[in-house]
This record gives structure tokens, C-alpha cells and sequence, in this order.
């Protein structure tokens, strides 16, 4: 039941976050709520796992942090120096 | 669901936006969503593709195309009713379809009657893998796996050397 | 009995407190009127909230390799959040996106501190993009 709360909270963040995905005005508006629903969708994740008992859903949780992150670093590498080959040897931040 | 009209709302979305980078962008949370979409309906595995390709393989490789082209989608030059006929026509024939099928997760539909209860009770004995669908995938249709991969991985190089080709021909920025 | 009781107590706290800071953060999202305003939002429900929901399902698995798992899951998002918010504000910048600050009659207008400070009637912004410590 506490999860049963959990859940619902966070789908009502998901659907705020899709709304202002959806109209962001900048591309980075959108990449913010794409991130942002990378977090969401992990935490629905695990709380929809233990509400049905089955915990071992966590994996996948793992596996799309860090897809997440792979994705907003890979966009924002892509705008910082216009492609993706060429650009790790420039500078290593990000 | 909640999930499913999320992720109509992100589809209509994609369709009416012309900026490139919005719309790949959206397209990554539209992985993310559909993945989620697939865990609440207990498609592990098939939850882990979509959200490998979609969100994270696909996102890449998008921006590469990116690249090479430019970020703002062209108007369309035909008009889009006959295209969208079509799939309005295709869609109701598919929901038509789906009220022959049996109920979500009955027992004695053909799905869960006719060779699955094998599987199931063969797997352990005959295979030695405690994940069913895995000894499904990697040791009764071995070969066809095999296959797959090697669809999976002459495409992935045919890409890569099709972006390579395009970038070098580019002056180097 | 009673132990069952606090640990479940508890967790409710913390799942309602999670969940709640995740919300605020998603209004903010909405709410905020640019990117890096927005960012600011996002940043609280992204480890606030991730936090407390983690903490909440932890007191629920108890001492298991779930916890653990839990709080990898935990330690990923902490770690990849900021420094992708990082990322986003450079690059925001990097597209002279400048963060809309107050001038002195109190409306909001998009530019650099150090310009708006000097004169803040025109609206300077759209010029160079001056990270200017940020």
C-alpha cells in the first residue's frame, strides 16, 4: 500500500515532467525532462517490483541509469562539438 | 494506464514537431516509457531491448545521422491523407483482431497449452538453465538465435561503416 | 512486533516524503521560467527524492543483496544526475542561452549578471555567452 502511494506520486511527476517535455520551448527543456524521466521511470521501476514482491526487477533499474546517462551525455556531447566521433580528445569533461 | 496515454501524448508529440533534435530526444523518452510500460506487463526481457536499443543504441545513432544532415525536417510534399488512411485502416484492423484473442493470461488459451508446459517442465532437465526463456532462446532455437545475431551484427557493421564513409568525405569540420 | 511496526512506519515516511519531493520537483519543472531555473527543480526531486524512495524500499528489503542493489541504483543516479545537469547548463550556455535574471524593477530578463548590473533597462541578452562563473 505505502508503495501503492509511492507509485502513484511518481506517475503524477512523470506526467508533469511529459507535459513540459512536450512543450519545452529549448531542446534543452526536453532534454532536461528526458533525464528526469529516466530518474522517474527507475523509481517506478523498483517501487512497482516491491509492490509485486519481486525485487529482482533492480537490475533493470541499473541497466537504465545508466542508459539514461548514456543518452543526455551523448545529445549534450553532440551540441557541444557538433558530432560524436572527434571531440574526447579536445577535452574530457562530461 | 497511465503509461499508455503518456505515451500517445509523446507520440502525437514527436509527429507534430519538426525540430530534429526535439523529436530524438522524444523518441528516448518514449523508449523509457514503453519499457516501463513492458515491466508492469511482466515482458522482462523484452523491456531490456527496448530500453538498450531504444533509449540508449538508437539515441546514438540518431545524432549521428543528425550529422550528416541538417536539424529541421523539410515540409512534407504530399499531402498526408492517403498515408494516413492507410494506417488508420491498418490500426482498426489490428484492434479488430485483438477481440478474437483470448483473455490477458487465461490457461487454457493454445498459448499456454499446446507446447509451453514442455518447455517449462523440459527446461531444467534437459538444459540446465534455471531461465526458461533463456534455454528457450540460446538452446532449443539455438541456431535461430545464431541467425539473428548475425543479421544483428552485419547490420550494426554496415552502419558503422556507412557513417564512417559519410564523415570522412566531410572536410574534418 | 513493535519493531515491524517502526521499520513500516518509517518507511511510509519516507516513501510519502520521497514521492512528495519528486512531485515538487516535477511542478517545478512546469512551474520554473527557463532551462536553468528548471534545472534547480529537477535537481531536488532527482536526489532528494530518488534518496528518500530508495531509503523507504531499503527499510522494506532489510539487510539483503536487494538493498544493495537498491543502493547502487542510488549511488548511479546521484553520481549521473549532476554531472549531467552539468553538462546540460554548459551546454545551454554553449548555445547563448543566458539565464534570465531580475533587473531592478523586478522583471525578469534574459542576460548576464555583470551587464545587467550596469545598465538594466535595454535587454542585453542573445550577445556573447560569458560563463561567467557558474
Amino acid at each position: 500500500m505505502m508503495f501503492a502511494a509511492a507509485i502513484l506520486a511518481v506517475l503524477a511527476a512523470l506526467i508533469l515532467t511529459v507535459v513540459r517535455a512536450l512543450k519545452g520551448p529549448t531542446v534543452f527543456d526536453r532534454l532536461l525532462a528526458a533525464n528526469s524521466i529516466g530518474t522517474g521511470a527507475i523509481l517506478l521501476l523498483a517501487l512497482f517490483g516491491f509492490m509485486t514482491g519481486r525485487p529482482e526487477f533492480l537490475d533493470i533499474g541499473l541497466l537504465y541509469a545508466l542508459l539514461n546517462v548514456i543518452g543526455t551525455l551523448a545529445v549534450l556531447k553532440f551540441f557541444r562539438y557538433g558530432s560524436l566521433g572527434h571531440g574526447g580528445e579536445e577535452e574530457t569533461e562530461a | 494506464m497511465v503509461l499508455l496515454s503518456l505515451l500517445a501524448a509523446v507520440t502525437i508529440g514527436i509527429v507534430r514537431l519538426r525540430n530534429l533534435f526535439a523529436i530524438v530526444i522524444l523518441s528516448g523518452i518514449y523508449s523509457f516509457l514503453m519499457a516501463s510500460v513492458m515491466i508492469v506487463l511482466d515482458a522482462v526481457d523484452v523491456a531490456m531491448t527496448e530500453a538498450s536499443v531504444g533509449a540508449g543504441i538508437s539515441t546514438v545513432l540518431m545524432l549521428g545521422v543528425l550529422y550528416l544532415t541538417k536539424t529541421e525536417e523539410s515540409a512534407p510534399v504530399h499531402s498526408p491523407a492517403l498515408p494516413l488512411f492507410v494506417s488508420a485502416v491498418t490500426g482498426a484492423v489490428l484492434i479488430y483482431g485483438t477481440f478474437g484473442l483470448p483473455p490477458f493470461g487465461m490457461a487454457d488459451t493454445p498459448v499456454n497449452t499446446h507446447i509451453g508446459p514442455d518447455y517449462l517442465a523440459g527446461s531444467i532437465p534437459q538444459t540446465g538453465i534455471p531461465n526458461v526463456v533463456t534455454s528457450v532462446l540460446a538452446s532449443y532455437r539455438g541456431f535461430d538465435t545464431l541467425g539473428e545475431t548475425t543479421v544483428i551484427f552485419t547490420a550494426g557493421i554496415g552502419v558503422l561503416l556507412l557513417l564512417k564513409r559519410l564523415r570522412r568525405a566531410e572536410p574534418d569540420k | 512486533m513493535s519493531a515491524g511496526f517502526f521499520t513500516d512506519l518509517l518507511s511510509w515516511l519516507l516513501l510519502v516524503a520521497g514521492g512528495f519531493f519528486f512531485l515538487v520537483g516535477a511542478i517545478g519543472l512546469n512551474r520554473m521560467p527557463d532551462v536553468f531555473t528548471r534545472m534547480h527543480a529537477v535537481s531536488v526531486g532527482d536526489t532528494l527524492g530518488a534518496g528518500l524512495l530508495v531509503a523507504g524500499m531499503a527499510l522494506q528489503a532489510g539487510p539483503t543483496l536487494v538493498t544493495v542493489k537498491l543502493f547502487l541504483i542510488l549511488l548511479v543516479i546521484w553520481f549521473t544526475g549532476p554531472v549531467a545537469t552539468h553538462a546540460l547548463a554548459r551546454a545551454a550556455l554553449q548555445d547563448k542561452l543566458l539565464p534570465l535574471i531580475a533587473n531592478r524593477s523586478g522583471k525578469l530578463v534574459e542576460g548576464d549578471p555583470d551587464k545587467i548590473a550596469l545598465k538594466d533597462s535595454s535587454k542585453p541578452g542573445k550577445g556573447r555567452a560569458q560563463p561567467s562563473k557558474r
